[in-house]
């Protein structure tokens, strides 16, 4: 073993880093720039959740004691609640706001509420949820859940002699029964994220199919060639958004039969909708990756794309974070990913059976995000070829 | 003369280094016009201004009659890169056929053509990257051809040719002129210069002299076509220093 070798070649090897300014730069500013997004989305102050409330309890009104009315004690409660910001809603309007996303739990107390209470000693909540998203369900009865015991509680301390039966918590009087309007209990968090692998893997491996080609087009210099053709940037551009778009198709569709038919996962929308959200998505896949290859020399530079500009998206497009529950410094950033829109269209058709009608501003923005990249991408193709 | 191609003080500049400055060419129908000189003086860059790759500093160029860049142009153009430029995962056939369509027009027919022509018709269902560097280099040339063009410029096409497959290669060259093709040919390879039309000296983005082989050697008393380049090359440096130097 000769060590004036081994130096010199680690000699070497330390130049060739040093004069690629673009490795060191991702060296130094990729993982600064991960951790900081993970230590905001994980530090994340718990969010509020938009709650309607339709409160037609009458009360009761008890001899010697006065009147009283425990749905409104619940209300206060609620509001109290740091986790909740209560939206007014009417018993005709609950299924349009939960639907269209104004609250994401309507909880009804209906006019005898307190006289059943009376009686049987007993709180039903009658909860209804959104419920495409588990853990979002699960979090709002927990809440409500526990808005509900405080303001019971206050009622027994404040002389009804309700308290009586109730000494230990595990007896509590509250419980709630919930419904939703959406998927529902039998939905998981796989059923949650599936929409969102499908999305995440279609773009992912579009993005490198199109780098690594556009690269060796590029350095075997067929590039310069089929420029020097009659063909023009557009044609190039939309023959390989053609191409490999098939391929993130035939993928897609794998994927998709592989998540419903082995990993069992719900699924309620359209088909054809959602292989058209797919096919943008792979769209915009293929312009990206066209972008990328422009700022790349070689395979080696393409491999350091992915923690800049695949990361990001899977930490910011609302893959397990959902968009509202990030940090609110972080979700401007949300909108400038396009695995966001194509996140949110494939939920909603997959766990809410949303039709075109409801999504069509996520294909829409998904749409001119592909034709911003092709465009940006043709430009920097026009730069002379060296 | 009926020129093909025209350039007017063009100038091509990267940075500060002046790859084309100032250079005047008119080349006519039917020419094979070779462009000599030694590497890095040019040739590539003249050649990639003439199909529009690059965009001029400054100056003209008119190619058939158009301003480059010219897309409409292009398909009237044959162009074959320095290093053969294949996709190496596809068969010969496939990429004559491909570089074919991309420029219209061509039938089946003539593919099959072109790749008889360049001799290549027992392995023109081998996979680019099992060939060899000079069958490479044909299939490169078929792919140039294969649209018919009337203009062909060839970026140093007998570079790691052999010897017979060079006089195949011109023997061809002349084939295509006789018929009306315009040929551009860059080479550093002296010898071959003898073979074209006429040939321009390049050196430092410029052109030091024009002239047939016959003539270049005659107007420099020199015997070699080497010797002539030599020639001019020391005419031009005395002449004007301060320039070669900020070149350099």
């Amino acid at each position: 073993m000769n060590f004036q070798r081994i130096f010199a070649l680690a000699r070497r090897v330390i130049q060739q880093v040093l004069r690629d300014h673009r490795t060191i730069g991702l060296l130094i500013f990729v993982p600064m720039l991960l951790l900081t997004i993970g230590a905001l989305l994980f530090r994340a102050d718990p969010t509020t959740f938009p709650l309607g409330v339709v409160n037609e309890d009458e009360g009761m009104s008890i001899p010697l004691v006065g009147s009283l009315n425990i749905g409104e004690r619940i209300v206060t409660a609620l509001q109290d609640s740091a986790f909740f910001e209560i939206v007014p809603v009417t018993a005709v309007d609950t299924e349009t706001k939960l639907r269209d996303g104004t609250v994401q739990g309507v909880l009804r107390l209906p006019p005898d509420f307190s006289a059943q209470f009376l009686e049987n000693r007993q709180a039903v909540l009658d909860l209804r949820l959104e419920g495409s998203n588990p853990t979002h369900s699960q979090v709002i009865q927990a809440r409500v859940m526990e808005a509900a015991t405080k303001a019971l509680a206050g009622l027994a301390s404040s002389g009804f002699g309700l308290g009586a039966q109730s000494d230990t918590p595990a007896e509590l009087p509250v419980s709630i029964n919930a419904s939703y309007l959406f998927a529902g209990e039998e939905f998981d968090t796989m059923d949650f994220i599936a929409p969102v692998y499908i999305a995440l893997l279609a773009m992912f491996f579009v993005f490198l199919l199109t780098c690594v080609s556009f690269l060796r087009e590029r350095s075997q210099g067929t590039m310069e060639r089929l420029l020097a053709t009659p063909t023009t940037r557009l044609e190039i551009i939309l023959g390989y958004i053609l191409g490999l778009g098939l391929f993130a198709l035939v993928q897609v569709s794998i994927i998709l039969f592989f998540t419903i038919w082995a990993l069992k996962i719900h699924y309620l929308g359209s088909l054809g909708l959602l292989f058209l959200v797919v096919a943008l998505l792979a769209f915009v896949g293929v312009s990206l990756g066209m972008l990328a290859s422009a700022f790349a020399r070689n395979e080696f530079q393409v491999v350091q794309f992915i923690p800049l500009l695949i990361i990001p998206q899977i930490f910011l497009s609302g893959t397990f974070w959902a968009v509202d529950d990030m940090p609110s410094m972080l979700q401007p950033l949300a909108y400038l990913m396009p695995l966001t829109y194509a996140n949110w269209a494939l939920r909603d058709i997959m766990l809410k059976g949303f039709g075109l009608v409801d999504i069509w501003p996520n294909l829409l923005a998904l749409f001119l995000y592909g034709v911003a990249t092709v465009s940006v991408g043709a430009l920097t193709m026009s730069r002379e070829v060296a | 003369m009926n020129a093909v191609i025209e350039t007017h003080q063009l100038h091509k500049h990267f940075g500060n280094i002046r790859a084309i400055n100032g250079l005047d060419l008119q080349v006519g129908q039917g020419e094979i016009y070779g462009l000599l000189g030694p590497n890095g003086s040019g040739k590539t860059t003249l050649i990639r201004l003439i199909t529009g790759l690059l965009h001029p500093t400054d100056g003209r160029i008119i190619v058939l009659g158009q301003p480059m860049p010219h897309k409409g142009v292009l398909a009237q153009i044959g162009y074959m890169t320095q290093a053969s430029a294949l996709y190496e995962d596809l068969t010969i056939r496939e990429n004559v056929a491909f570089f074919a369509a991309m420029c219209g027009g061509v039938s089946r027919q003539r593919v099959n053509e072109v790749i008889a022509l360049v001799d290549l018709t027992d392995r023109a269902n081998s996979l680019v990257r099992t060939l060899s560097g000079g069958m490479k280099q044909r299939a490169s040339l078929a792919c140039a051809l294969v649209h018919s063009p009337r203009l062909l410029l060839l970026d140093e096409p007998t570079v790691g040719v052999d010897p017979q497959l060079r006089a195949t290669f011109w023997a061809y060259f002349r084939r295509l002129a006789d018929e009306g093709t315009t040929l551009i040919i860059s080479s550093h390879a002296m010898d071959e210069a003898e073979r074209c039309d006429r040939l321009g000296f390049i050196r430092r983005g410029k052109l030091l002299a024009e002239g047939t082989a016959v003539s270049l050697r005659q107007q420099s008393n020199t015997p070699t076509i080497e010797a002539a380049f030599l020639h001019f090359a020391t005419m031009e440096q005395t002449e004007n220093p301060s320039q070669g130097e900020a070149n350099a």
